[in-house]
């Protein structure tokens, strides 16, 4: 196997840099600690905490379900010393630790004038498809976005995800977020490809183009190469943004972007209203809303909590047809853009190589 | 040696208040001395914050331990500087007890930025990690799980420290009360669960609130509980605590102490309130004779000059202290 990247192999999926990252973190970090519902059984979170319980068995520790006292067990373990990546599996259930997250981990040193710091790591695993249903497919980064003290990334590569997860045990001294999206955990990806980064929890550019630019998160960056590809066939030039960092976007980056483009368009995997689009035509609104040469254009999830079956849920999330049909829209300033719509499956089954359960 | 007159609970005969006086002064001992100036540095510390209140000098809400003193010595005495104690937000008490420094406390408690935290804590988050106090919470019950977590730090790091939580009676009412002694009990962690119970949430009674006794819910995780009824003794509740500590040091297992006492003045805020009809004064007055800090007059006279002294020290501290200016505003965020 070809090595590159900090040993990373050439190919490697989601999946494998998850359990590259919490097998680093473990036998790095002597003082790092796996703790949740699920991380020592036979699933191992999806395979990506697999085989740790037994090589470190005193360091993943399995919980009751619990999520408000293990954050806050996470808190005081991290105020004595310990870093804890606490895990759920669904990222709904880190809605019952919202106490202890947004009332305390955000706040602990900056209420107390820097006495302490809170350095703990939240993975948090959005569901998505297979009738995931309302309370098992959310997608809350913009929550936990809005309340200063947190940073909340989602990565949407390996090589995000091998590089801003070491970062944030060996060297951010606060709570992180992590959002995983369930999707993509099967996906394999050309890590060669990946670009460098100023920094491991910076935005990154993931492609240039000079048309429109499309500032998108997670597996919405996946969907934005997809589209991007389509409509460069067609005369279309996408820079693509993936944010990456929700809680402390790249603003230049950004700004620099539509500086080039003057056309925006924000993909994001949650719902439009006071969300991430909202952030991002915000920085743009207030910088400097000059720079747009067309109004802007926000893709997300229907104003709806997420419906289970098939035939809604396929409607209910933006796919690669609105994509494409709103970005060539917006290039070419009419509904009759002239851009074929592609006859592909929907992001759901494209991106899936598996059925149910899961 | 134990006070005599403190003795009620151990299966002596309670004494009158005035043959406990008279007793107390026959046996004094550094211990209760050395416990009751800790008390009433307490106490007069906050009856001074209660004659600075109308000039809004300071302006945070303030929760006052005023008849709870004796809870947060006895709790403290046996606890070293490497045990970690997280709290509530009635916490002055026990910031103090825990080895805090007064003028810092003064400046913080004035918005002052050489106070604690630089004036962004206020009365509600006092910490002083130097001597292991770790933080207090304005959000009811949720500094319990930091203890259970700390104990957990303390036992993959084999340091040896006790972790401490102090929390009210109501806090009991919250899940997560339930989830950290389940974790605690699970894990056999070294943590000390203190329910300071005044019998208050606000202004609502236990007969409103909890369908269970606390200390019988505690026993239900296996883990040994107490209750000790004279919150008000400070050496009773030294040696209780004390025993438990010593306990616990042998054996890194959970204990859980509850601890019934009495605030004198209103839920928050300098006041009394007895007028608002939820309490009497005659059950605070039946309490405060039994209170050291009132009973045993002759030694509030010796001891409150030098007391005097250092808190005028510390309202001096606070005066002189300058205001956090722009630059701190967003400093520490992350």
């Amino acid at each position: 196997m070809t090595m590159i990247h900090n040993g990373l192999p050439a190919q490697m999926s989601y999946r494998e840099a998850l359990a590259h990252a919490m097998h680093s973190a473990l036998d790095q970090h002597d003082n790092t600690i796996i703790i949740g519902q699920g991380v020592t059984d036979f699933k191992g979170i999806f395979g990506t905490v697999l085989g740790l319980a037994e090589t470190h068995p005193s360091r993943v520790i399995e919980t009751p379900l619990a999520e408000d006292s293990v954050t806050g067990i996470c808190i005081g373990a991290a105020l004595n010393g310990v870093y804890p990546i606490n895990i759920h599996i669904r990222a709904d259930f880190g809605l019952l630790a919202a106490n202890q997250l947004i009332n305390l981990a955000a706040k602990y040193k900056y209420m107390f004038g820097g006495l302490f710091n809170v350095p703990m790591m939240v993975r948090m695993v959005i569901g998505r498809s297979w009738g995931q249903g309302a309370q098992h497919s959310q997608s809350l980064q913009s929550l936990f976005a809005h309340i200063p003290g947190l940073v909340v990334l989602m990565p949407s590569t390996p090589e995000a995800i091998v590089s801003s997860y070491a970062h944030a045990i060996a060297h951010h001294a606060g709570p992180v977020i992590m959002l995983e999206h369930r999707l993509m955990y099967d996906l394999v990806f050309e890590t060669a490809r990946q670009a460098t980064v100023p920094h491991p929890f910076g935005s990154r550019v993931e492609r240039s183009g000079g048309d429109v630019t499309i500032v998108a998160t997670s597996i919405m960056v996946l969907e934005a190469r997809r589209a991007a590809a389509h409509l460069a066939a067609h005369g279309i030039d996408c820079e693509i943004i993936d944010l990456h960092s929700i809680s402390h976007p790249d603003h230049q980056m950004i700004l620099d972007s539509i500086a080039k483009t003057g056309r925006l368009v924000v993909a994001d995997t949650s719902w439009q209203p006071y969300g991430v689009s909202a952030e991002i035509c915000r920085i743009v609104a207030e910088r400097d809303p000059r720079l747009l040469k067309a109004p802007v254009v926000t893709l997300g999830m229907a104003p709806a909590p997420c419906p289970t079956a098939k035939a809604l849920e396929d409607m209910y999330y933006p796919d690669l047809h609105v994509l494409v049909d709103a970005t060539a829209r917006l290039v070419r300033g009419r509904e009759d853009h002239g851009v074929p719509i592609l006859d592909a499956k929907s992001m759901t089954d494209f991106y899936k190589h598996f059925k149910g359960p899961f | 040696m134990r006070c005599v007159g403190c003795s009620a609970g151990f299966g002596g005969t309670a004494l009158s208040v005035e043959t406990a006086s008279r007793v107390q002064k026959m046996v004094r001992t550094s211990r209760y001395e050395a416990l009751f100036a800790q008390a009433l540095r307490i106490r007069l510390f906050e009856e001074r914050l209660i004659e600075l209140y109308p000039f809004d000098k300071i302006q945070s809400p303030v929760h006052l331990s005023i008849g709870q003193e004796a809870v947060a010595v006895g709790v403290c005495e046996s606890l070293t500087r490497e045990d970690l104690l997280s709290t509530t937000y009635r916490g002055h008490a026990f910031y103090i007890a825990k080895g805090g420094r007064l003028p810092e406390l003064m400046a913080e408690l004035y918005g002052r930025a050489n106070g604690i935290s630089g004036g962004k804590a206020g009365s509600m988050h006092l910490a002083a990690p130097e001597v292991g106090m770790m933080g207090a919470s304005a959000v009811v019950a949720s500094t319990i799980p930091h203890a259970v977590g700390s104990a957990l730090a303390a036992r993959l790091r084999k340091t040896g420290q006790l972790s401490v939580v102090v929390y009210g009676d109501g806090a009991t009412e919250q899940g997560v009360h339930h989830e950290s002694l389940n974790f605690a009990a699970l894990h056999q962690l070294p943590v000390l669960f203190i329910c300071e119970n005044n019998e208050l949430a606000v202004h609502t009674r236990p007969d409103a609130r909890q369908a269970y006794r606390i200390i019988d819910h505690v026993g239900t995780y296996g883990i040994e509980a107490l209750r000790i009824e004279e919150g008000y003794d400070f050496l009773r509740v030294g040696d209780v605590v004390g025993a438990t500590v010593e306990a616990m040091r042998r054996d890194g297992r959970p204990r859980f102490i509850e601890i019934l006492t009495r605030r004198y003045k209103e839920h928050v805020g300098p006041g009394e309130d007895f007028a608002a009809g939820y309490r009497s004064r005659a059950e605070i007055e039946s309490w405060m004779a039994k209170d050291p800090l009132i009973a045993d007059a002759d030694l509030v006279a010796d001891l409150t000059p030098a007391i005097m002294k250092e808190i005028d020290e510390a309202v001096a501290f606070a005066e002189a202290g300058p205001l956090p200016d722009r630059s701190a505003l967003l400093k520490d965020v992350l």
